[in-house]
């Protein structure tokens, strides 16, 4: 495990580099606290630290409260601080530990004491480090779906809702796509749902890779989904929309049941055609183009268009983006 | 402690308790005993200065740093005189100073040519 050293004084920092060394321990030792900061700041950095109280630069407490606030504004990892004082008086003690220090070592440091805190140290970091897993597990599960690890709705929904704004503000235009899979319930009832969830997990897969890395790709419900595709030229939004129905309909998805042909129905919506609306009204809106996609035969695009100005009420108009096959 | 060699008790460095504490690690001994034999000087004229001048905090920050190396060598007595001048300098008691910095230079004279000792004790 990495530990860095922060003393000024030579000897010390040899003694302690040395007994640590031979501890086991990746040593980084560093002669000043402003040095000691920058090392614990690192994303790979050290997170264990033995910080000399009597520095120059920045003091064994001022490093304290500097990674102290650094982790509670970045969300660092946690760093464990241990200072190394010949302070012994309660109120030095009490100083020391308020500044964030975890805990403190006496000058000259006992070398079986040293280890033990460390030890100490390294296993409040491993519980930390569980801690952080299970809070990444728990955050991933509130925000993907649990067949497809996709955006959930909720997200998908938030996502979407942001990007309007931030299309308006930045007057660019966003792309809301609106899929729903053709003859799913087919699919489920001729082959059963496992085979059915494999086809809604490869369907997401293909989605994923249709769009940019920062495009926002969420299952809006069963077997529908949502696509965010955002500072979208509107010119090509049609033929991109081609191009995302097509990477599910070009080559059959392979099942346990077998190659099953899929193919899937869009509505396509352009936010510079409408404005600044409500997010639930372009979603009635795109939901209606999806709807006339598979009226019209299924397997195609139709854009949502606002009807006249003159009516104030967007009617969905079912365009075609593509001839029907 | 079989494995420590026995020094003979006049000297200021505690060395059975000095090797006993780097588990017995000479070249590691040798090296901070090179080290001291370099930075002490320095420390010591920075002190005297530092007294002479009553500049209180430099005389505070430099005889904690002398008491720290001391200490680390487990030179107790002179760890223990800087120790009484950094709480002198904290007090702010400047006309007790002199006589410290007295009392610290008695504890330390003969300290580098004794390094010299150790330093070809350990390599042996």
């Amino acid at each position: 495990m990495k530990i860095l050293i922060a003393d000024d004084e030579a000897l010390s920092r040899r003694l302690l580099e040395k007994t640590l060394e031979r501890a086991g321990y990746e040593v980084v030792a560093v002669e000043n606290g402003r040095l000691a900061v920058e090392q614990l700041s690192r994303p790979d950095g050290p997170r264990l630290a033995l910080l000399d109280w009597v520095m120059p630069e920045l003091d064994g407490p001022g490093v304290c409260r500097a990674v102290r606030g650094r982790q509670d504004l970045q969300e660092q990892a946690y760093v464990y601080m241990v200072l190394l004082t010949s302070k012994e008086s309660k109120k030095d003690i009490v100083t020391g530990l308020e500044s964030g220090a975890d805990d403190y070592l006496t000058k000259p440091f006992n070398v079986d004491e040293l280890k033990a805190r460390l030890r100490t140290g390294e296993r409040i970091l491993l519980l930390e480090g569980r801690l952080v897993e299970a809070r990444e597990m728990m955050r991933f599960k509130a925000t993907h779906d649990a067949l497809t690890s996709i955006w959930n709705r909720a997200v998908i929904m938030d996502l979407l809702a942001r990007e309007l704004v931030r299309s308006n503000r930045e007057s660019v235009c966003t792309i809301m796509l609106l899929g729903d899979v053709d003859h799913f319930k087919l699919i489920n009832d001729t082959h059963g749902h496992p085979v059915g969830d494999e086809v809604l997990q490869e369907i997401a897969r293909r989605l994923l890779l249709s769009v940019r890395s920062y495009d926002f790709v969420g299952r809006y419900g069963g077997e529908e989904f949502l696509l965010v595709l955002n500072n979208c030229n509107p010119e090509f939004a049609a033929a991109r929309a081609e191009e995302v129905r097509k990477v599910v309909s070009s080559r059959p998805i392979q099942t346990a049941a077998g190659a099953l042909q899929v193919t899937m129905s869009f509505g396509l919506l352009l936010s510079k055609d409408w404005g600044v609306r409500p997010v639930e009204e372009l979603l009635y809106e795109v939901d209606a183009a999806l709807y006339a996609a598979k009226a019209a035969g299924r397997n195609s695009v139709r854009m949502a268009l606002p009807k006249l100005p003159s009516t104030e009420l967007p009617v969905h108009t079912g365009e075609a983006v593509h001839p029907l096959r | 402690m079989e494995k420590v060699q026995k020094y003979s008790q006049h000297f200021r460095i505690d060395m059975p308790e000095l090797l006993n504490r780097v588990d017995n690690d000479r070249e590691l001994v040798h090296d901070l005993l090179t080290i001291f034999k370099v930075e002490f000087p320095r420390h010591l004229q920075a002190l005297h200065d530092a007294v002479a001048s009553k500049d209180m905090t430099q005389t505070r920050v430099v005889s904690h740093t002398l008491k720290g190396m001391l200490s680390n060598l487990s030179i107790t007595g002179a760890a223990a005189a800087a120790g009484r001048l950094e709480q002198l300098a904290h007090d702010g008691a400047k006309e007790s100073l002199q006589d410290a910095f007295t009392a610290f230079e008695l504890q330390v004279q003969g300290l580098l040519p004794e390094m010299e000792t150790h330093m070809a004790e350990v390599r042996r």
